[in-house]
C-alpha cells in the first residue's frame, strides 16, 4: 500500500502551566480551531488516533462522546510521548487504506495537574517489574524520565568528552526560536551562563536541560491526497515514514550501542534500515530544510542528529554549535521552540509548526524556501513531510 | 545469581522466560561473580522521593557485571563527587528490613 495522506488542518488550544480548563475543554478548542483552519465540519472526522489518554490527557471514547464524533477507525496507544509519531503514522496509514476518510491526532495534556507521572511515587509505571520504561529503578531511586535522559547523557560524555556547556547549544537555540513565537511559553533570552548557573536536577542535567512542565492541545486532521486538494488549505503530505525501534540493542533515550541498560556497548556503523525515511520519500537527507524532534531533554535533540546520519557517532555536541541548529543555521531544529521553550504537547506543538512552515504561513520564524522538513526522534522512528 | 542459558551460555538481565539471545528455554540461575565496572551513573539532586529526602543528593549507578548483564543500583560508601565510568566494584547486599534486601555496590580500589 502507497501512503497517501496530507496534513489538511491544525489547530491548538493557548499554552500555559496550570491553565484552568481541563483537557479536555482544552481538546475542544484546538478542535474546533483545526476544523475551521481545513475548512472542515466535525461530522467529516471519522478517526481518532491519540497516544495521551487518561489520566493526562483524554481518551478517544470520550472525545468522541464528548464531541458529539461519529467514528469509524480508532488508534490509541500506551501513554507516552514516544508515540507521537506513531499516532500520526496509523492515521495516515487509515486513511490510505480508506478506514478513515479523516482522521483527527488529538493530544490535549495537563503536565501541572498530573504531574504525579513525571517521577517519585506517583510514577506507578516507573514500577514496572523489570524496570520502568525509560530505565526507572525506584527502589534504588531513579525515577522520571529525565533520569533515563541522565544516565544515557553521562556515559556519552564519557565516551566522547562532550561537555554541558556544549549541550547548552541545544536549549539556547530552542530558547531563541521561541522569542520568535508569541505563543511559546518561555520567552526571555536564555545565555550560556544562565544554563550553567541552574541547578542541576539529575547530574549531568540542568534545569534548562529538562522540557516545560505545561499544559495545553493540539490537534491534527489527515486525509488522503485527493481530498487534500480540494480543502481550504494548501496540502503537506506524507511522503516518507519509518517505525519505533526496540530491542535489547535500543534504549529510548540513547542511540543505538551507547551502553545503556542492556544495548551492546559498541556503536555500530550505520545501516540502511535505519535510514529508509529518506529513500520512501524519494530524498536525500541533504534535503531536508529543518529538523524537528521531540526535545524533553536536550541530550534527545543531540542522539536524534546521530540517529539520522546528520553527524557521526559523538559528534552530535560539536556539529550543533554556531547557531547551525538555528535559524538562518544550516539545519534549523524546533523552530516554535519545542518542548523546551514553547510548550510540552508532546510534539505535537512541533507537528502543527511544520505545517506551518510548509504552507509558508511561520511568519518570523519562516524558514524560506521551506518544502521538505523531517520529524524524527531519538528512538529512531521519523515522519518527512512536504509542500 | 543470574539467569543463564544452559543452551548458549549466556547470562541476561533482566529475568525472563527465555533466553533473549538463543531463545532457548532452559535457564538456570547461576551463582555470579558479584563483580564488576560502572558503565554510566548520575547524582540525583531533585528530591522526587520522601524515602530518599535526608540523603539527597545521591548517586545512581548502572553495573556492567562481568557476566555482562547491567545491572541499575548504587554505591555505598563513596564520595559521589568522585564517581567514574570504569571503576570496578563489588556487590554489598543491605537489608532494608525482614523482607527486602536490596543489592548495592562498593568501589574496589586495586
Amino acid at each position: 500500500m502507497k501512503i497517501d495522506a496530507a496534513i489538511v488542518g491544525i489547530g491548538t488550544s493557548g499554552f500555559g502551566r496550570r491553565l484552568a480548563e481541563s483537557q479536555l475543554a482544552l481538546a475542544a478548542q484546538a478542535f474546533k480551531s483545526a476544523l475551521a483552519d481545513a475548512g472542515l465540519e466535525r461530522s467529516d472526522v471519522d478517526g481518532l488516533s491519540i497516544h495521551l489518554g487518561w489520566p493526562l490527557g483524554p481518551d478517544y471514547d470520550r472525545i468522541a462522546e464528548a464531541f458529539g464524533l461519529e467514528i469509524r477507525y480508532v488508534n490509541q496507544a500506551w501513554l507516552h510521548g514516544r508515540f507521537v509519531t506513531s499516532a500520526l503514522q496509523h492515521a495516515a496509514l487509515a486513511v490510505s487504506a480508506g478506514l478513515a476518510e479523516v482522521v483527527a491526532c488529538v493530544t490535549a495534556v495537563s503536565f501541572t495537574r498530573e504531574r504525579g507521572f513525571l517521577g517519585g511515587p506517583g510514577d506507578v509505571e516507573g514500577n514496572r517489574e523489570e524496570g520502568g520504561t525509560h530505565g526507572e529503578a525506584p527502589p534504588y531511586g531513579l525515577t522520571a524520565p529525565a533520569g533515563g535522559a541522565a544516565v544515557a547523557m553521562q556515559r556519552y560524555m564519557h565516551l566522547y568528552g562532550a561537555t554541558s556547556a556544549q549541550l547548552a547549544a541545544v536549549p539556547i537555540a530552542m530558547r531563541n526560536h521561541a522569542r520568535r513565537n508569541p505563543h511559546a511559553i518561555m520567552r526571555k533570552p536564555l545565555t550560556l551562563a544562565a544554563h550553567q548557573d541552574a541547578r542541576m536536577v539529575v547530574d549531568p542535567l540542568r534545569l534548562f536541560d529538562c522540557c516545560l512542565i505545561s499544559d495545553g492541545a493540539a490537534v491534527v486532521l489527515i486525509a488522503r491526497g485527493a481530498r487534500a486538494r480540494d480543502l481550504r488549505q494548501k496540502p503537506v503530505r506524507v511522503i516518507g515514514m519509518q517505525g519505533t525501534r526496540s530491542g535489547r540493542d535500543e534504549f529510548i533515550f540513547a542511540p543505538r550501542g551507547l551502553g545503556i541498560n542492556q544495548q551492546s556497548a559498541r556503536r555500530s556503523p550505520d545501516r540502511q534500515i535505519d535510514f529508509e525515511v529518506f529513500a520512501q520519500a524519494g530524498l536525500e537527507r541533504e534535503d531536508v530544510q529543518g529538523f524537528y524532534t521531540y526535545d524533553a531533554f536536550s541530550p534527545l535533540v543531540l542522539f536524534a542528529l546521530e540517529r539520522f546520519g546528520y553527524c557521526a557517532a559523538g559528534e552530535a555536541a560539536t556539529w550543533v554549535q554556531g547557531g547551525r541548529i538555528e535559524l538562518g543555521g544550516a539545519l534549523p531544529i524546533n523552530t516554535s521552540g519545542g518542548l523546551l521553550s514553547e510548550a510540552h504537547v508532546a510534539g505535537w506543538n512541533s507537528i502543527c509548526e511544520m505545517v506551518r512552515q510548509l504552507r509558508g504561513t511561520a511568519g518570523a520564524s519562516q524558514i524560506a524556501n521551506a518544502a521538505v522538513l523531517q520529524w524524527g526522534t531519538a528512538w529512531g522512528d521519523s515522519v518527512i513531510l512536504a509542500a | 545469581m543470574l539467569p543463564t542459558c544452559d543452551a548458549c551460555g549466556k547470562a541476561h538481565l533482566p529475568p525472563g522466560p527465555v533466553c533473549p539471545f538463543c531463545f532457548s528455554g532452559n535457564i538456570t540461575w547461576e551463582a555470579a561473580s558479584g563483580r564488576g565496572h560502572i558503565s554510566t551513573f548520575t547524582v540525583v539532586h531533585k528530591a522526587w522521593f520522601p524515602a530518599f529526602q535526608d540523603e539527597t543528593p545521591y548517586n545512581v549507578v548502572q553495573v556492567e557485571l562481568d557476566e555482562g548483564p547491567r545491572l541499575t543500583s548504587r554505591i555505598i560508601g563513596a564520595d559521589q563527587q568522585r564517581l567514574q565510568i570504569g571503576q570496578r566494584v563489588e556487590v554489598v547486599f543491605t537489608d532494608i528490613d525482614e523482607e527486602l534486601t536490596l543489592h548495592g555496590f562498593r568501589i574496589v580500589t586495586a
